[in-house]
């Protein structure tokens, strides 16, 4: 009896229940357990949603009412459109926008990780601001941007005449890089303390030992800082240039998209929420998305090959 | 060890089933309201009876008194989120519990309202009375409790049939509306105007006097907010032809609405006013960084000459300020063969989920009857009278001599038509089409573009649109 058991077990299967005792079926057991909550969630507010938008974009749709199928034709309208690629140009501004950003990070990560007085509380200051809502940062712009209040009354106080200052919003050379400018105040605070954090975790022996070489504090930054953490260097770049291509908060809530500063995304809410032209939106944002992977794989190449170059 | 794993999945397989259990209840709640969506369709016929059937009378059936003991917890979502603060809404429930002790309305105020409605209208589970967004009328029996036919309720109630399908009216406007111009009376008598200008030309003479001879700024756009700039879409039809057949039965089949008529009306002469006022620096100085809320004040002060918005600001702006007698409210300066029209019209519709069970549905008929007939919401904004032979306010003095009509309802067939039309075009008349209009004003402040070419732009979307739905466009 207790033979032929053995041999049925090793022949071919256990009872499912036999299985789901054994070591083998714990782990799976353990391993579902723990995953599909997250599985869940994840495809449940991310996947299916997003197929549900590509399915979208085939159609001639508003929210309620009737669908008609029309192929790819919202995407032929996406490229022949002025102003949804016109709309890219701004994340032109965006990009110059995080240039001087994430410099602007990496130079105050830099001297704050080296000792300074009040360090933290400088880092408290710089990383304040990415703690305040984006709408909420939006209002305070708009009235900070506004003609005699706190910017222009800042910039009376340093010696310029409210006549010779643009109207910041209103003047369209500029209004782009104002709006720039809140992003780059919200977001640089953040890209320091990543950067601070990854400056850390040098081994502060090369820099005695550079010292003893002579290496003065450029030197050390150039061969010892910034080879170890150009990871999260990359990781810095590359969010912020897609948050750029996808910038949305600023010119929303300051300007409502109007006087030429509707981004990308805010051309696509007009669209999808004022014309009701669902299914073209969606194509736009699945035009977007494949943009940011293109832009995102370009990226990782050219990172790749300058870091190796750099190396050797 | 063993029952504690057992409790464990069985502890999750409940939950899970209760997840799965209330889609379920949600679907059956959904089914059940299909029978009363084919009643909907049959009501036509028979609308009282069909409704007595259920239960739930007509509005006009309805006699408040008899229902006094109905008891039922309804949810209200609005947009009116002013009045959610100021405790208006609060007050008012009050004094309906005071009539009705049992009904309990629970009241949510919506901020992006126009959007937001039409995003939770589509999941059925919104609550039980809302103000219909921006839906199309064949829709209408899927999403909303009729409440009585439009013959019924006309004799009554102004302004019903804007939501209104087949014969059977679906909403009811909280308040009504006149379409005219907000102004200060203390800066036009500084400014030496004597007579209201009636022409568009005369206003913008006025304009010119008011910044000439005085501190205030002539016409304020409110150019940041969006929608301030979208209200100028309000005066299309009627006030701008006379014509209240025209926006929603000829407008979508006329070929060049945006032409010149040569007298100083039409749709042209009308965004000419805010064109040539820009172009000629009677705005205010930073328009991007306008404020709605600070605006309301600086009327009320007189540093605001005009501003071009409906009779439901006006309580907000006397409101604002310590010289409410100041404000003013006159019709809008076009005058067609002779006369100036105003338009008027329901502002917001109440209406009922189709998808509420029978205690709610008549609960809210309750509800929305008692705000409509005794709340005098509608007379404390200022609003034009919903109910016939109802009292209006006093600021309507300026209008009398005018002639006051509202906007006859699509043709049958075509009811779709103008939403179409906005959503294709893009343009969006009274719609949320504010970049439109904001586009105006950037034009006439860079000088980027000429008016011509803003009104040939639009003339071709107007055109495309027509050809890709196959409208005709025979005027």
């Amino acid at each position: 009896m207790g033979a032929q058991l053995k041999n049925t077990r090793r022949r071919k299967k256990r009872t499912f229940s036999e299985w789901i005792k054994s070591r083998d079926g714990q782990k799976v057991l353990v391993m579902v357990a723990f995953m599909i909550v997250p599985l869940v969630l994840l495809a449940v507010f991310t996947y299916i949603p997003f197929g549900e938008m590509v399915n979208f974009s085939f159609y001639n749709m508003k929210y309620i009412g009737a669908r008609k199928f029309v192929g790819l034709k919202n995407y032929a309208k996406v490229f022949s459109r002025d102003d949804c690629f016109g709309a890219l140009k701004l994340s032109l501004y965006y990009m110059g926008g995080s240039v001087v950003q994430l410099s602007l990070a990496l130079y105050l990560a830099t001297l704050l990780s080296f000792k300074v007085k009040g360090g933290n509380l400088f880092k408290g200051f710089m990383f304040f601001p990415f703690l305040i809502n984006g709408i909420a940062i939006g209002f305070i712009f708009k009235f900070f941007y506004t003609r005699g209040f706190v910017f222009d009354t800042v910039l009376q106080w340093c010696g310029f005449q409210l006549d010779n200052l643009p109207y910041w919003l209103k003047d369209r050379s500029i209004n782009n890089i104002s709006l720039v400018g809140t992003s780059v105040w919200r977001y640089f605070g953040q890209n320091m303390v990543l950067f601070i954090g990854a400056i850390m975790s040098v081994d502060s022996e090369l820099y005695e030992a550079a010292m003893l070489d002579g290496a003065n504090k450029f030197q050390q930054f150039k061969y010892i800082i910034l080879p170890s953490i150009k990871t999260i260097f990359v990781l810095n770049v590359i969010l912020s240039i897609s948050g750029s291509l996808s910038a949305f908060e600023p010119p929303y809530v300051i300007t409502d998209g109007a006087n030429g500063t509707g981004t990308y995304f805010v051309v696509m809410h007009e669209i999808a929420h004022t014309q009701q032209k669902v299914g073209l939106a969606s194509a736009m944002a699945v035009v977007l998305l494949g943009i940011i992977f293109i832009v995102t794989i370009f990226q990782k190449l050219f990172f790749k090959y300058v870091f190796k170059d750099s190396t050797q | 060890m063993k029952f504690k794993k057992v409790w464990a999945i069985c502890l999750a397989s409940v939950m899970t089933l209760s997840l799965i259990a209330c889609g379920e209840t949600a679907t059956n709640e959904a089914s059940d309201a299909s029978p009363a969506e084919d009643t909907a369709t049959e009501v036509e016929a028979e609308t009282s009876e069909a409704n007595t059937e259920e239960g739930i009378p007509s509005y006009t059936e309805l006699n408040l008194d008899d229902y006094k003991d109905v008891s039922a917890t309804i949810k209200f979502t609005h947009h009116k989120t002013d009045r959610a603060e100021d405790g208006t809404m609060d007050k008012m429930v009050a004094a309906f519990n005071s009539e009705f002790p049992n009904i309990t309305v629970e009241m949510e105020a919506v901020t992006d309202y126009a959007q937001d409605a039409l995003l939770r209208l589509s999941t059925k589970d919104w609550g039980d009375i809302m103000f219909i967004p921006a839906v199309d009328k064949v829709d209408l029996a899927e999403y909303f409790m009729p409440l009585d036919t439009l013959d019924n309720l006309s004799a009554k109630l102004n302004f019903v049939d804007s939501w209104e399908y087949d014969g059977i009216c679906y909403g009811i406007p909280y308040m009504a509306n006149a379409q005219g111009v907000l102004y200060n009376k203390a800066v036009f008598e500084e400014a030496g105007i004597k007579d209201l200008p009636k022409t568009p030309t005369e206003f913008l003479e006025d304009l010119q006097l008011i910044k000439d001879n005085t501190d205030a700024i002539p016409l304020y756009t409110n150019y940041a907010a969006g929608w301030t700039m979208g209200a100028w879409d309000a005066y299309i039809g009627i006030v701008s032809n006379g014509d209240n057949t025209y926006m929603n039965q000829k407008f979508v089949h006329t070929a060049e609405p945006f032409n010149d008529p040569g007298d100083d009306t039409g749709i042209y002469n009308l965004y000419r006013i805010l064109f040539d006022a820009v172009a000629n620096d009677l705005i205010e100085d930073d328009y991007t960084t306008t404020d709605w809320e600070s605006c309301k004040g600086m009327l009320n002060r007189g540093e605001i000459g005009t501003m071009v918005l409906g009779s439901w600001a006006y309580a907000q702006m006397q409101e604002a300020g310590d010289t409410p007698e100041n404000v003013g409210y006159m019709p809008f300066p076009m005058t067609v063969g002779g006369k100036q029209y105003v338009s008027a019209g329901g502002d917001y519709n109440y209406c009922i989920n189709v998808a509420s069970s029978d205690e709610n549905k008549l609960a809210a008929l309750i509800f929305v009857k008692w705000m409509v007939e005794k709340s005098d919401w509608c007379f404390n904004e200022g609003g034009y009278t919903v109910v016939k032979g109802g009292k209006n306010p006093d600021m309507y003095a300026a209008f009398d001599g005018c002639e006051v009509t509202s906007d006859q309802p699509s043709l049958p067939g075509e009811e779709t038509f103008l939403n179409d039309m906005n959503s294709e075009s893009e343009l969006s008349f009274n719609a949320g089409g504010n970049d439109k209009v904001q586009r105006i004003v950037e034009a006439a402040a860079t000088g980027s573009e000429t008016l011509d070419d803003i009104y040939a732009d639009w003339t071709k979307a107007w055109n495309d649109a027509q050809a890709e739905l196959g409208i005709s466009a025979d005027q």
